[in-house]
């Protein structure tokens, strides 16, 4: 059973979700020099770092998330006091780094806000609950699956779907082992692509049952779930194939009437050929296929944030009709001759249903579909 | 009234692997003796606390689950990999072709692996290289490792999911995987919870607790959860219904230490859901261990909604140890554990409860069966 968006916030190198898709447009690159980290020793250079002036505070996946469950709450019209609201917040790392700063230096560090439960109750005051999925990098559209469950049992009358992560060191140093030389820029689906990134960012959307009294930004219809139980880091497209067909199962709908694809695009080696070769076999199937969007060379990797901030941007793209260009993709790779990859400009275009893949370690895949509101 | 039945179960804890040493200890009723005991891969270089922890001694990954797939392993993973597979063979349920794909895995924790996050990350931080980190070990510091792990090993292709809810967080994965089954992400579902005792996490726990009295424990309980009627068409013995599950957040009673009355009134909403009496509950099992001031919380919330007629209770921490998350799935193991060998409690109706020290509640209520003509467990 589908259910609407009435509210939608995240954060991210360019600012908030406005500031984010007008970067797009532009096809800006939010990269930095790396901050927060001492590059030469992780051998990562560069980071897609959320601005904030001053040396790096504790509890910033907290407060971006904090600031998003407001921000979304506000726009959405939900009143938790009268409602019964829950939260599920995805990330993949929670506040570990500051459980690394709190070991480098004489930091106090309460245990209680290594949890999200705190940020949350201080941004919705009468939230009934927190739950927290740490599903890695697809953490994000699992958080959408459950919150659509719990939304069609009546479980809750709205849920607030937020996500969050930063940069750790010892993440850094994981990168920075892969790359003989740190790459300066994601370059998701290029011929020349040269590794990941990471990002840092926020999400929050709210999710509410159909008929609901509001403007919703866009219809969810579904989250299809799988996990490829071959390998933690190595993406298994059959196992991704499960959640696409599930995804489209759930939601009555066929990969013919999908119109742009926001896929996971990690810029690397390995997962990008196996990305576009799924695309081209199950949603392009034989023809010209969909508008094939991403955003990881404009915003990095949010890593549990990942899936949510491209949700944020695929309702702006049903909204406005415009797609923004891959940042960072000159020339396709092999696996993506033929495929409409948006690159240099971006595309207008009548967009009513989009698809949208994130994919984590664990082999766990979350493929979710978003239609235009009318 | 979730329709949903718990088919098997597998677990571990300090008293030994499977349900057998659960039982003679719950018989025994006493207080878990355990001294620390080194990984056998990889002994322990750290101290423990002084008073020690509960670890299972002589925990062999590699001789339980073989060489393949092992050796990146971390103690967290392997624990949950025994208890998933004891599961699959205590239900009979068989993962093949025709049900790989509907079968998932949902496992709560705390912190992912206290010891494997701060291995890598001082590795990061501090060598002298930090950039030769081993990327193998990487896998290890994210929290949904044990169940990436847990699916590949088992072959589950289904939803896969890691709740981090601390010591709520089995009742969490409980919820969790009834809406999976209710929704249709699955046909039946791998449901625990696992906690690793390494001196890490009993420092953790000590720093964490400390005017507790109550050391580190770890273990793993898992259990197949799958829909009453999928159970009755398949043959498989019903061990356990899960009549409702039921969590809440108050923050504000948290603080003031009214934590009680947000317990009360959680289980007083699982029993409504559940068209279930008070006076029907025969079995409390609490996340008490005996011996420490917060289990007033319980104490008091049972006291609310039972009055004088207090259900039996078991105090499962005196028996394990504190074992976070993995406290509530050894919770249900306890249940499970209770009703198998005894038929005069069939069809008799149990509560586990838990919560958390920053506001969060939870309460299962349960009904149980023996297993008498079975000698497993």
């Amino acid at each position: 059973m589908s259910a609407l968006i009435a509210g939608s916030a995240i954060r991210t190198c360019f600012g908030d979700g406005a500031a984010t898709f007008q970067g797009l447009l532009q096809s800006a690159s939010g990269v930095g020099e790396l901050r927060h980290a001492d590059a030469a020793k992780v051998n990562v250079s560069h980071g897609y770092h959320i601005r904030e002036v001053g040396d790096e505070t504790l509890f910033r996946a907290s407060r971006w998330l904090a600031e998003c469950a407001s921000e979304a709450m506000a726009q959405s019209g939900v009143d938790a006091q009268r409602q019964r609201v829950v939260a599920i917040v995805g990330t993949g790392l929670r506040e570990l780094r500051a459980v690394e700063r709190s070991a480098l230096e004489p930091l106090a560090v309460s245990v209680e806000r290594l949890h999200f439960a705190h940020a949350v109750h201080q941004a919705c005051p009468h939230i009934r609950e927190v739950v927290t999925i740490s599903n890695a990098c697809s953490a994000g559209g699992h958080a959408m699956a459950l919150a659509q469950d719990l939304i069609e049992l009546g479980e809750a009358d709205a849920v607030l779907v937020a996500a969050t992560d930063t940069m750790t060191e010892s993440m850094l140093a994981m990168i920075g082992r892969f790359a003989e030389v740190p790459t300066d820029q994601v370059r998701p689906f290029d011929a020349k692509r040269t590794g990941v990134l990471l990002g840092e960012g926020a999400a929050a959307f709210i999710l509410v049952p159909e008929g609901w009294p509001c403007r919703p930004l866009a219809r969810l219809l579904s989250t299809g779930l799988s996990c490829d139980a071959s390998h933690e880091t190595v993406l298994d497209p059959e196992g991704i194939r499960r959640a696409i067909d599930d995804a489209f199962t759930r939601a009555g709908r066929t990969p013919a009437q999908v119109d742009l694809v926001i896929a996971h695009g990690t810029g690397t080696a390995i997962n990008d050929p196996v990305e576009a070769t799924l695309i081209r076999q199950v949603l392009a199937c034989g023809r010209a296929g969909p508008l094939i969007t991403a955003i990881k060379g404009a915003i990095g990797h949010t890593s549990g944030g990942a899936a949510l901030a491209a949700l944020d941007v695929a309702q702006r793209c049903l909204a406005t009709g415009q797609v923004p260009a891959i940042v960072g993709l000159r020339e396709p790779l092999q696996e993506g001759k033929g495929l409409r990859f948006v690159i240099g400009e971006p595309v207008k275009a009548p967009i009513r249903l989009a698809h949208i893949q994130a994919f984590g370690f664990g082999g766990v895949n979350a493929i979710t579909l978003l239609e235009k509101a009318a | 009234m979730t329709g949903l039945v718990v088919t098997g179960g597998g677990a571990l804890c300090a008293r030994g692997i499977g349900f057998a040493p659960i039982a003679a200890a719950i018989a025994r009723a006493g207080v878990a003796e355990g001294h620390p005991s080194s990984d056998s891969r990889e002994p322990s270089t750290e101290p423990f606390p002084s008073g020690g922890g509960h670890p299972l001694a002589d925990f062999d990954a590699r001789r339980l689950l073989g060489r393949k797939g092992t050796a990146f392993l971390d103690r967290r993973s392997a624990l949950a990999l025994v208890a998933s597979g004891q599961a699959l063979q205590d239900s009979g349920l068989s993962i093949d072709e025709t049900n790989a794909n509907r079968v998932g895995v949902t496992l709560g924790t705390t912190w992912g692996s206290l010891k494997s996050m701060s291995d890598y990350t001082r590795e990061s931080l501090l060598a002298d290289r930090p950039y030769l980190v081993t990327p193998a070990n990487f896998p290890n510091t994210v929290m949904n490792c044990a169940a990436g792990q847990t699916a590949i090993r088992y072959g589950l292709k289904g939803v896969n999911a890691t709740i981090a809810g601390g010591a709520l967080a089995f009742l969490q994965v409980l919820a969790y995987v009834a809406n999976a089954l209710r929704c249709g992400h699955a046909d039946a579902m791998l449901a625990g919870a696992v906690e690793e005792c390494t001196a890490h996490m009993a420092w953790a726990v000590h720093r964490m607790e400390p005017h507790g009295r109550i050391d580190a424990g770890e273990g793993a309980a898992v259990f197949v959860v799958e829909r009453s009627e999928d159970a009755r068409g398949s043959g498989r013995h019903i061990d356990l219904e899960l009549k409702s599950v039921t969590t809440s957040f108050s923050p504000a009673a948290g603080r003031s230490g009214r934590l009680s009355g947000a317990l009360a009134d959680c289980i007083r909403r699982g029993l409504a859901k559940s068209d279930v009496r008070a006076e029907q509950v025969s079995f409390a099992v609490t996340s008490q261990s005996g011996e420490d001031d917060r289990d007033r919380i319980e104490t008091e919330a049972l006291s609310m909604v039972f009055g004088n007629a207090q259900p039996e209770r078991l105090l499962i921490k005196k028996i394990m140890g504190e074992c976070l998350a993995a406290t509530g799935g050894l919770q249900l193991a306890g249940l499970l554990v209770l009703h198998r060998r005894d038929p005069s409690r069939d069809g008799r109706i149990s509560l586990f409860t838990g919560w958390t020290a920053d506001g969060g509640v939870g309460a299962a209520i349960v009904r149980g069966w023996s297993r008498v003509s079975s000698d497993s467990g």
